[in-house]
């Protein structure tokens, strides 16, 4: 009759908690700074808004690693769209959609390989870590892909201005539209695992896809949505990632993105093992790996560190948050 | 002195007190039966001496001296093995790995094969198994995947055994075998804790009976010195006097065929089967375990191909080619696989019942109000015992379970109930009541097929029944034609004495 108990529940919380009003407490100025409070929500946006839809990918049972390489290819198709659509009057749109559908297609065929062709979702991303990314270095023939479009580049840096909030130089605290994504998708994510049909299917299809299957749930497609999802989401990133950069290294950007994006699903206590998640949870994931490595960065710790004491974040939260095992 | 004694055992759970200050003995050389309603604290007790469970209070003794026993292996170093329901076995691997598993015979560091496969068997023939050592466990029956745990707790010279309803995967002449075992182990000295829902077959084989309710001991009967029968035994096991087990049958049905089954076939389950089911009707498919009984249902709602053979609905030809097809067309099917296909057990009781007809609750977005709704309506129509509808099902025993998994399939409305193995592992007082559960569906019109194993089932509830033998239909009984020797002869291919 064990039900989980309060800090397996919200470990991960009470952690970011604690670790945010340490900062406070040790680094009043430099921390509790409008500017660098804002960063702490807006410098991981990108893999955020991936996790969000990796938390779907892992709650039905699967895992997407071909992520990171997904964002150079969607990265180039946009920054080629934004230089043929110069001249339009219409660059962000139509370069977004160009992102969105990019990102769509690579995740609907990862799903319908995984799906269709019933062949494991660790071998069929291996594929796609491997191959998107040589696909986005032949677009880019081995290197960057300079945007030429300056109105691209400047919006990276927009937003909404908070209101109320200046930095150091008087200007107001600019929230980046990125960062707004992220939060939206972190909203409508929420929505639709807990409150739509889609949703619950995921979730069954992850807990047991033969009792989903025969329940009348179609587990395919189910799957394929999910990863086309993740995949539409990538662009997503890749879109605001490129605007920022106004230009995609189609060799660099989006490295290790899938190892953060499954860290901060993970530690915000969606079960590897499918059938069970929270979006709030990698919410909290997200922002407690950035939150570290700003502390690391306050106590000046030599960066090469940072690696190890996020392999220890992964390992202690994954230890706390284990429910005993029901039994049989 | 005792060999295994348990002393004012309790065991409490956060909501429930699955055992209270039990103290029993168990003998060398007695068979001993434990039965009680599901939630009873059979399976808790068993668990506490198999070394899965600490209790809360009490003790264990082992002739005569308190032991903890810690853990299954420390069990196991006292001489308990337990057979558990779902069997602990590797199929991958041979019998003689399996049942050396994690003991392996080494000679300086690496497998003795030789030795293993020898003392095997020597195991086998002891428990009389048809097969030999190296025979892949994946290969074999159910029966005889039990045989192997048997050698295996044989094979650490276990004095007592722990079974837990050992023949509910079993076909009649398979458990008579495994009767004859017990028996011989018996005779040998070792003690037999025999857990099971059968009756019958308890005061058939036991030596001493103990009866828990409620996490008590409430009764004790030694069936070779005054006799007790199966009434009484039940009584004691409810509380109450049990009257009548199965419902009233009705008028026989004459309408229209609400499903037409025509001459179909499932590779390697089923061949050319074909019957028709009227509104109303409780329809059986008898026959032994591995009669294609399953298969074939499995095959009508879609779930595995039909390679041949047609199917009218309501006087239509349909095709099914997967679960949500057969389910537009009023199909449903509770399967006997409770824990694997019936029921999603990590999810609550709320999403499980509503896990087949969501639609239901979206427009688009899921109330979760109306869920509850639902589930609480579903939860007194079938008196499902649950505390917390939001807890996961996991937690509720084996008749609720089934409930649930009743109530998921009910939600959706079904003109055509299929149920397989319904009352498996389902305790006397709630299979009664799915019995007249059953009545009360099929008297507003539903039809039902009940697939199952145990003859008193089928004969007190079906209105006919269809015999199944390897995949074949081999006969069908009704009214003073369906006996059990009827069912038997058909089901195990002897000629009846013209």
């Amino acid at each position: 009759m064990k039900r989980a108990g309060f800090f397996q529940e919200y470990g991960v919380l009470v952690a970011f908690v604690l670790l945010f009003l340490m900062a406070a407490i040790r680094f009043p100025d430099s921390f509790l700074h409008a500017d660098n409070l804002r960063n702490l929500l807006s410098q991981n946006a990108y893999v955020g808004i991936i996790a969000i839809g990796m938390t779907f990918v892992i709650i039905s049972g699967g895992i997407d690693l071909s992520v990171g390489s997904l964002v150079a290819l969607c990265g180039a198709v946009t920054v080629l769209t934004v230089n043929k659509a110069a001249e339009s009057g219409m660059v962000l749109m139509v370069a977004l959609a160009a992102a969105l559908a990019a990102g769509a297609v690579a995740g609907f065929a990862n799903g319908a390989v995984i799906a269709f062709g019933r062949v494991a979702p660790f071998v069929v991303t291996l594929a796609g870590l491997a191959g998107f990314r040589s696909i986005a270095l032949v677009l880019g023939q081995g290197g960057e892909i300079r945007s030429t479009v300056r109105s691209f580049g400047d919006f990276g840096y927009d937003g909404l201005p908070i209101p109320g909030l200046t930095n150091i130089g008087g200007k107001p605290v600019i929230l980046y539209w990125s960062t707004l994504a992220f939060l939206l998708v972190a909203l409508l994510g929420g929505f639709l695992l807990n409150k739509t049909r889609y949703g619950r299917y995921v979730i069954a299809v992850g807990a047991n896809e033969k009792a989903a299957r025969y329940s009348g749930i179609d587990t395919r497609w189910v799957k394929v949505w999910t990863y086309t999802l993740l995949g539409g989401l990538v662009g997503l990133a890749a879109f605001f990632n490129s605007a920022r950069m106004n230009s995609v290294g189609t060799g660099s950007v989006g490295l290790y993105y899938e190892l953060d994006a499954i860290a901060a699903v993970v530690i915000g206590g969606t079960s590897l093992a499918g059938g069970k998640g929270r979006i709030w949870g990698t919410v909290v994931g997200v922002l407690l790996l950035t939150l570290i490595g700003m502390l690391l960065n306050l106590w000046r710790v030599d960066p090469n560190w940072q690696g190890a004491v996020r392999g220890a974040v992964i390992l202690i939260a994954v230890l706390l948050q284990r429910t005993t095992k029901p039994e049989n | 002195m005792a060999r295994l004694a348990v002393r004012n055992l309790s065991m409490t759970f956060p909501a429930v007190q699955a055992l209270d200050d039990v103290s029993l003995t168990f003998e060398a050389g007695e068979v001993h039966g434990v039965v009680g309603e599901n939630g009873a604290g059979k399976s808790t007790l068993m668990r506490i001496l198999a070394g899965l469970q600490f209790p809360t209070s009490g003790e264990v003794h082992l002739n005569g001296r308190p032991e903890r026993l810690g853990s299954v292996r420390g069990a196991l170093e006292h001489g308990i093995a337990m057979i558990h329901q779902e069997l602990n076995l590797v199929d991958e691997l041979d019998v003689a790995e399996n049942v050396f598993l994690g003991r392996e015979i080494t000679r300086r560091g690496v497998l003795d094969r030789r030795s293993m496969i020898a003392e095997t068997q020597a195991l086998l023939e002891e428990v009389k198994a048809p097969f030999g050592p190296t025979a892949r466990v994946g290969s074999l029956s159910i029966a005889g995947k039990q045989l192997v745990e048997i050698a295996k707790a044989l094979a650490v010279d276990a004095a007592i055994l722990i079974m837990d309803e050992p023949t509910a995967v079993l076909s009649a002449p398979e458990a008579e075998a495994l009767f004859g075992l017990i028996q011989r182990l018996r005779d040998k000295g070792v003690t037999v804790l025999y857990i099971s829902h059968r009756l019958p077959e308890v005061l058939d084989l036991c030596d001493r009976i103990s009866v828990l309710r409620d996490g008590k001991l409430v009764a004790s009967f030694e069936p070779r010195n005054e006799p007790v029968d199966a009434q009484t035994l039940a009584s004691s096991m409810v509380g109450r006097p049990m009257s009548d087990m199965f419902p009233a049958k009705s008028v026989p049905p004459s309408g229209e065929p609400i499903l037409m089954v025509d001459r179909a076939s499932v590779d390697g389950f089923a061949e050319e089967v074909s019957f028709i089911l009227r509104p109303g009707e409780v329809l059986g498919f008898a026959g032994l375990v591995g009669a294609g009984r399953t298969e074939l249902a499995e095959a009508l709602f879609g779930a595995r191909p039909l390679r041949s053979g047609s199917i009218e609905i309501a006087g239509e030809s349909v095709t099914i080619r997967d679960p949500s097809q057969a389910m537009r067309h009023g199909l449903a099917y509770v399967s006997e696989d409770r824990k694997g296909i019936g029921l999603i057990l990590s999810l609550s009781c709320v999403q499980n019942v509503t896990l087949a007809n969501l639609r239901a609750y979206c427009r688009p977005v899921l109330s979760s109000t109306r869920e509850q709704e639902a589930t609480a309506r579903w939860k007194s129509e079938l008196d499902i015992r649950a505390g917390d509808l939001d807890a996961p099902v996991l937690y509720l025993s084996g008749g609720n379970q089934q409930k649930i998994s009743l109530a998921k399939w009910l939600e959706t409305d079904p003109k055509i109930l299929i149920l397989d193995e319904p009352t498996r592992g389902v305790d006397v007082g709630a299979k009664r009541e799915l019995y007249a559960l059953i009545r009360s569906l099929t008297a507003r019109g539903m039809a039902c097929i009940v697939i199952s194993s145990e003859l008193p089932e089928i004969i007190g509830l079906c209105d006919r029944a269809i015999v199944l033998r390897e995949g074949r239909a081999v006969g069908e009984v009704s009214g003073e034609t369906m006996t059990e020797e009827a069912i038997m002869r058909l089901a195990a291919g002897v000629e009846a004495a013209a």
